[in-house]
């Protein structure tokens, strides 16, 4: 203080910001009062801080909030009504919008220990392992989207997957980590939503999966399926919704 | 995405559609008209690109709307969008790691609306300059200083960013005095 008889940066800051003690207030209102420089410096920062604001607010351009707001109303909507007890915050972590239990029953039913399995029996899930997990995505929000190829399972999930099934000591070459619900169709990267597909399963393999996927996806964003439905069926029997959408009993031949 | 599930996220339940609160509604409607721009812009600090701020702007203000569905406090409810908008995008960046580093999102991009050729290219010169000191700041630097920009004052910062008043200050007396330098040259 001795040294430099003038205000500092952030004595000034703090000054134009009102948060000085009523104390500190004093004493540098005095010396503002009587000090030029100090003044002018205040007002230089003020300017910069003006300056970098106008820089700020159009150096990132924004579209229009119609679309986001209409979402967001959406959203709030389908909010369920608020939690019974205080105890129970509506604010759910980490809760997914499971599969229905029915259908983890029926699908569970798909792949009980009644042997002989059926070929496709490693083609479909486990649903006590895989009910199949989503986002809040609507149907506005997964088809803003592009179609885009599911990315890669980071290989950390990808080693729990392998481990719930029981695949520690599976080569990871006999297996592909797979989307139950696909992602282009609000699926999360969750372990519920992910298993471990057989390479070998070569009938009903992830690339008629995918076929599936694409025709599932343009009826939802054409408006002809309900995007919960779609989500669904995909995770009760994705082999069943094959069936049903392409009417046929095996896969068709890729185009 | 599958993180944000992980990251406690709030996700939608399909619930029936409840009328009962659209006074809530319409208050967090209000306030996402206000604050939209101003988070928008702040996430994509983060290095999130257009379309993941936008997802995760949906996610603030669901949570803000269950905030006051819950009876929770109205007491600046700017500080607790950002902080909330904060601690969102840094899990995001957590998981995306290796990503896009934060920045200043292209501020050349966009022509300033500048009454003349010359002004405009004066002023061009001149964000080009700031744009790049902002650039080389450390990142607690960047925020403060962005945040202060976007309106909040030094307690709203200081929240957001966990840190005290003080430093809040010390924080932006160094960047202002580095974007000085760099305008004058
Ligand atoms: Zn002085």
């Amino acid at each position: 203080m001795a040294r430099d008889p003038h205000l500092s940066d952030p004595q000034l800051l703090m000054e134009l910001e009102g948060e000085l003690s009523r104390r500190a207030a004093t004493k540098i209102g005095r010396h503002l009062a009587a000090c030029g420089k100090c003044r002018a410096r205040r007002r230089a920062l003020e300017a910069m801080i003006a300056d970098w604001t106008r820089l700020q607010r159009t150096a990132v351009a924004l579209p229009s909030g119609d679309g986001p707001r209409a979402l967001l109303r959406a959203r709030i909507g389908r909010l369920g009504p608020p939690p019974a007890g205080p105890a129970r915050g509506a604010l759910a972590h980490g809760k997914l919008t499971l599969a229905a239990c029915a259908l983890i029953v029926l699908a569970a039913a798909m792949v009980k220990h009644s042997s002989p399995r059926p070929v496709w029996a490693a083609a479909v899930p486990d649903a006590r392992l895989t009910p199949g997990a989503t986002l809040r995505a609507t149907r506005e929000s997964v088809c803003a989207q592009p179609n885009t190829k599911n990315r890669a399972v980071p290989v950390a999930l990808r080693r729990k997957v392998f481990e719930s099934y029981g695949l520690r000591d599976a080569s990871p070459r006999d297996f592909e980590v797979d989307y139950l619900i696909t992602p282009a169709l609000g699926g999360a990267d969750d372990i519920h939503n992910l298993w471990p597909q057989p390479y070998r399963s070569t009938v009903w393999n992830a690339e008629v999966k995918d076929a599936l996927e694409d025709r599932l996806r343009d009826l939802v964003c054409g408006g002809a399926l309900d995007l919960s439905e779609a989500q669904r069926e995909i995770a009760a029997d994705w082999i069943a919704a094959y069936k049903k959408y392409f009417h046929t009993d095996r896969p068709l031949e890729p185009r | 995405m599958a993180d944000v599930f992980q990251a406690g996220v709030l996700t939608l339940t399909g619930g029936a559609a409840r009328p009962a609160c659209s006074a809530v509604e319409d208050e967090v409607v209000a306030l996402f008209d206000e604050y939209r721009e101003p988070l928008l812009r702040y996430l994509t600090t983060f290095g999130v690109c257009a379309a993941d701020a936008e997802e995760l702007l949906q996610d603030v203000f669901l949570a803000l709307f269950l905030h006051l569905r819950g009876g929770k406090s109205r007491a600046n409810l700017r500080g607790w969008l950002f902080r909330v908008a904060h601690n969102l995008a840094l899990k995001r960046r957590q998981r995306d790691r290796g990503g896009a580093v934060a920045g200043l999102p292209a501020p050349a991009q966009t022509p300033d609306p500048a009454p003349n050729p010359e002004d405009q290219l004066l002023h061009g010169q001149l964000q080009k300059r700031l744009a790049a000191a902002y650039r080389a700041l450390p990142e607690r630097d960047r925020r403060c200083l962005w945040l202060r920009a976007e309106g909040l004052n030094y307690r709203e910062i200081a929240a957001v960013l966990e840190i005290s008043l003080g430093a809040v200050a010390l924080s932006l007396a160094r960047s202002l005095a580095r974007l000085e330098r760099c305008a004058e040259r």
